[in-house]
């Protein structure tokens, strides 16, 4: 009996401890300390961050990754990012950039390989063709673009972006930044520093002490300044460091990091422990974890059902606990690090959607003790930080609002709230797929549990009706405060309605007895879809006020989601005989009356 | 009879099915509404699905137009009537309904303020630059013919004629002045060119239209398009006509005419409405974060002057933070030359407090409810548990 109770807790603290060990800073790459130069501040995307997260989300953007092999060991993205800056020649032998269309493939006369990965040295001849199909797409409205088209446009924007990391700190092919500082008048200087300044991705260079605290400066405009007389003291480390790291000087390399770091203390404290927090934040990577723990609580589950039931139901729930605190943690960190209310953006949305449910789930699960609010709720939290994985391609997750959104009331009111309804009705869903699925696999089915998945779907439900109504309502107030129409039936707005109307049809169909357990479930799977559609499918339309986050290549991937919400809903549906725990019941005369008494 | 079918209406007025049927509809008009948005711009597919009694079909190839399902008006009357007669002939009167009963009220409250503005909304625009001062609004879409007396150079005397009284023909006196204008000929939209060899006279006498092509043009249903509203209309003078002229929101500078002393100016132009005050745009502000393109803020400091109230004082508008004064309400909007213009939507809507009041409602009776549901539900499950236990 002891061990039922102790072994799955000790379970989930090894997780626990697992996911904090995760956060630990790596060891030195060849002698040289890359972590001291990843927790540089630089600022980019109008904030100030690490220089971590720059080359994370830069590598994210090109290869779909944060790291990867080359010369038989792992390359982290900091220290790719030094390559990219300080020694072209060999970043462009590194093959990051992740091309999976076949025709693209095609135009630089590759083949299709086992693994997807090119280098830019690989690419670099076809370049001028690159360019010139990605210019005659951009030109197209993207609803019109082929699937060849979208992709060689952003082959063409990561190659640009990897151009542009190149000519950041120095240009490309021209002398290095040391030799610059000490000749401002050499032939050709002053293009290349124009040059700087327009190409360069980010400003490594903190405001002096009595300057805006936005004035940050791009290398380029530093070595302006510079050549007009005005040295940044930032300037002479960064060229060292430069040279240190491609020269192969680990010590000078240290020195020069140690250096520009005192220079960003003595300036820009604030920046400094900002950028510290976030590296922290990178390297813990919490939504990775919380999923790989959500993954490990259902498989636990699954063993529950062969082998010792009760040992292992209380394993997995230990581990969903153990999940729901890494992405509780993750969240909260976040919400600190940026400032703002958890949801901002699309990829956030997802991690909040899933969090709602891990919670609801827990609580579920906590209430009715039947494994079946662990499966839910690990199920859904791992499905949506895997759709957020998906959505964190684009680049910065924390990017800075745009002045329409710039209102953390509004963020914290609406935003939140109809997030919670979104994942109300997916973890209604989630339960009815849970409830169809017992009933074609499990043989012998206890009324209990039958009883008590219907009425937490009904309690999500309202649940769901509750908060998507009122975060519905309070974007109208939010668009009657900013452009004076509560209501313009924008689609993002419509697709709120949609839940809300979709909610009330099936609390009034349950009150009215029009449909019984079943039809409840069913139509619960529904719910799913109509979520999907109003999160997702809008931003694919391109149309209204809300679509800040176009995308489409989700496209294949809502209508798979789709798909597979038809078929649990045809399961659901499909007459009682057919079901492996429902024969006896069909001899029986039907759903008692009881259902039809409205609450 | 008649007693059997009013019966069998109250029965379907007040049951749970039509309910359920009026929220099915308004779904499916709400994904239409959604998905027509993609061609027919947003206000298009509102008048269309949403703001209209019956959804019509134009079948294609044929000049046939067959309703097809009833427009969102129908569906939110009948919606709202169901609720009225639900709750006060079936909803038993006592404390554990006290939830739904509250909830319901407010929805009722938001379906009419849906109608509140569907029908009384006026939605305008302001557009100011920095320096100037203003002392009207102009609808985005509506066009009306000004005839402007600029004899007193210190001030002008505008007559507005609306494009619905173009439209109607025949001859407009213009109140307060001896002039009224026949207007031969009215286009919703059309297009205008210069005139070719080859085109037809415009049907003008005098002015710039004589050198002008009129080809007529179905009017525009996307949001961000306007009509070219053209007229041809000979203003008269105690039976002395002045030619007939071509005025069009297309045509650049007011075309003029003088008539006993007094000189007048023809504009077509967006439909104004004065009011009782001027504002003055001192600054408009645009920040973008540092190093990016991505907007800040936008914010417009302006100045109102209202002599009428002794009030004069600078206001900030900036985004989510409009000006409500006098009725109106003024929301930064949108910016064009370089930054020294701001355009300010402005909204009149008498029943903007409807769905605040109608939110708190439904809000408050949908927490009241399922609270008390899940005290219920709880209190169930502790009892199973106990059984289970003992």
């Amino acid at each position: 009996m002891k061990t039922e109770r102790f072994l799955p807790w000790a379970v989930g603290a090894l997780a626990l401890a697992a996911a904090v060990f995760a956060a630990k800073a790596p060891g030195k790459v060849n002698g040289f300390d890359v972590d001291a130069f990843a927790r540089l501040p630089v600022l980019e995307g109008g904030r100030v961050k690490p220089v971590d997260s720059v080359a994370r989300n830069s590598l994210l953007m090109i290869r779909s990754q944060q790291s990867f092999r080359y010369d038989g060991r792992g390359v982290g993205a900091d220290e790719w990012l030094l390559d990219v800056l300080f020694r072209p020649q060999r970043a462009d032998q590194q093959p990051v950039f992740v091309i999976n269309d076949p025709d693209v493939l095609g135009l630089l006369g590759l083949r299709q390989t086992a693994d997807r990965y090119f280098s830019f040295a690989a690419i670099a001849p076809h370049l001028g063709e690159v360019e010139q199909q990605a210019m005659a797409a951009q030109r197209l409205d993207p609803k019109q673009r082929t699937r060849f088209q979208g992709a060689v446009l952003n082959l063409f924007e990561r190659v640009y972006l990897y151009y542009r990391l190149k000519n950041t700190v120095q240009v490309q092919g021209g002398p290095p930044l040391s030799a610059e500082l000490k000749a401002p008048g050499a032939p050709g200087a002053d293009q290349r520093r124009a040059a700087l300044v327009d190409l360069g991705v980010f400003r490594p260079l903190p405001p002096l002490a009595g300057q805006r605290p936005d004035a940050w400066r791009s290398a380029g405009e530093a070595l302006q300044q510079a050549a007009a007389g005005t040295v940044h003291p930032g300037l002479d480390p960064l060229a060292r460091l430069g040279a240190a790291w491609s020269s192969g000087n680990p010590a000078g390399f240290a020195a020069a990091t140690a250096d520009l770091r005192a220079v960003s203390a003595s300036a820009h404290p604030r920046a400094l422990a900002m950028a510290r927090d976030e590296i922290v934040f990178n390297r813990a990577q919490p939504f990775y974890v919380g999923m790989v723990i959500y993954v490990l609580a259902l498989l636990a589950l699954f063993v529950s059902w062969a082998w010792r039931p009760v040992l292992m139901r209380n394993t997995a729930f230990a581990l969903l606990v153990a999940g729901a605190v890494v992405h509780t943690a993750g969240l909260v960190y976040r919400i600190i690090l940026q400032g703002r209310p958890p949801v901002t953006n699309l990829y956030s949305s997802a991690v909040f959607v899933g969090w709602g449910a891990v919670i609801l789930g827990v609580i579920l699960e906590a209430m009715y003790r039947k494994g079946f609010g662990t499966a839910v709720a690990a199920a859904s939290g791992f499905a949506s930080l895997i759709v957020a994985h998906h959505l964190a391609g684009d680049g910065d997750t924390m990017e800075m609002m745009r002045a329409v959104l710039d209102s953390n009331f509004w963020l914290a009111t609406h935003v939140v709230t109809i997030t919670i309804g979104y994942s109300g009705t997916f973890l209604a869903g989630a339960i009815a797929i849970g409830y169809t699925l017992r009933k074609h696999l499990a043989s012998n089915l206890d009324d209990g549990t039958t009883k008590a998945l219907a009425s937490m779907t009904y309690g999500v439900i309202a649940f769901a009706l509750f908060f998507s109504f009122l975060g519905t309502v309070l974007g109208g107030i939010w668009a009657d405060q900013s452009w004076g129409r509560f209501w313009g039936w924008d689609p993002k707005e419509n697709g709120a309605l949609l839940i809300v109307l979709w909610n009330a049809i099936i609390l009034h169909a349950r009150w009215g007895g029009f449909a019984r357990e079943r039809g409840i479930m069913a139509m619960a799977i529904f719910g799913n879809i109509i979520t999907s559609l109003s999160w997702f499918g809008v931003n694919m339309l391109g149309v209204g006020l809300h679509s800040y986050g176009f995308m489409d290549k989700a496209f294949w991937a809502l209508s798979a989601f789709i798909g597979t919400q038809l078929l649990f809903i045809a399961l659901c549906l499909v007459p009682r005989r057919f079901w492996a725990g429902g024969g006896e019941a069909a001899a029986g005369p039907g759903p008692k009356a009881t259902s039809g008494s409205r609450a | 009879m008649t007693k059997g079918i009013g019966r069998s209406l109250l029965d379907v007025l007040t049951s749970l099915k039509t309910t359920i049927v009026c929220l099915a509809a308004l779904m499916v008009l709400v994904v239409a509404c959604t998905l027509a948005q993609v061609n027919l711009g947003t206000l298009g597919a509102v008048n269309q699905f949403m703001r209209a009694w019956i959804v019509w079909w134009d079948v294609p190839r044929t000049d046939l137009t067959l309703p097809v399902f009833p427009g969102g008006a129908l569906v939110g009357l009948v919606l709202a009537a169901n609720l009225i007669a639900v709750q006060l002939s079936r909803l038993e009167r006592s404390w554990k309904k006290v939830g739904i009963w509250i909830a319901h009220a407010g929805l009722i409250l938001l379906v009419l303020g849906e109608f509140v503005s569907a029908a009384f909304q006026v939605e305008t625009r302001l557009a100011i630059e920095q320096g100037q001062t203003v002392n009207y609004v102009e609808s985005p879409r509506e066009q009306e013919l000004a005839l402007i007396d600029t004899t007193d150079p210190k001030f002008d005397d505008v007559y507005g004629v609306p494009e619905s009284r173009l439209a109607h023909g025949g001859t407009v006196a213009i109140p307060g002045t001896p002039v009224s204008l026949r207007v031969s000929a009215f286009y919703p939209n059309a297009a205008l060119r210069n005139r070719g060899p080859s085109d037809p006279p415009s049907g003008a006498t005098q002015g710039v239209g004589t050198a002008v092509a009129v080809a007529p043009l179905p009017p525009v249903t996307r949001d961000d398009d306007v009509n070219t509203v053209a007229a041809l209309v000979e203003p008269v003078v105690g039976g002395r006509s002045f030619g007939t002229w071509l005025v069009s929101n297309a045509l650049g500078a007011p075309q003029g005419f003088i008539s006993e002393g007094h000189s007048y100016k023809l504009a077509m132009r967006p439909r104004r409405e004065y009011l009782p005050f001027s504002m003055t745009l001192k600054k408009f502000s645009h920040d973008v974060y540092p190093g990016t393109d991505i907007p800040k803020n936008f914010s417009s400091l302006v100045h109102i002057a209202n002599p009428s109230r002794g009030e004069d004082r600078d206001v900030l508008i900036y985004m989510n933070q409009p000006l409500r004064y006098l009725g109106r309400t003024y929301y930064q909007a949108s910016f064009g030359k370089g930054d020294t213009l701001s355009i300010l939507q402005v909204v009149q809507n008498p029943g903007w407090l409807l769905p605040y009041i109608s939110c708190v409602l439904v809000t408050l009776g949908l927490l009241i409810h399922f609270g008390l549901m899940l005290r219920r539900s709880v209190r169930k499950q502790m009892k199973t548990m106990q059984q289970e236990a003992a």
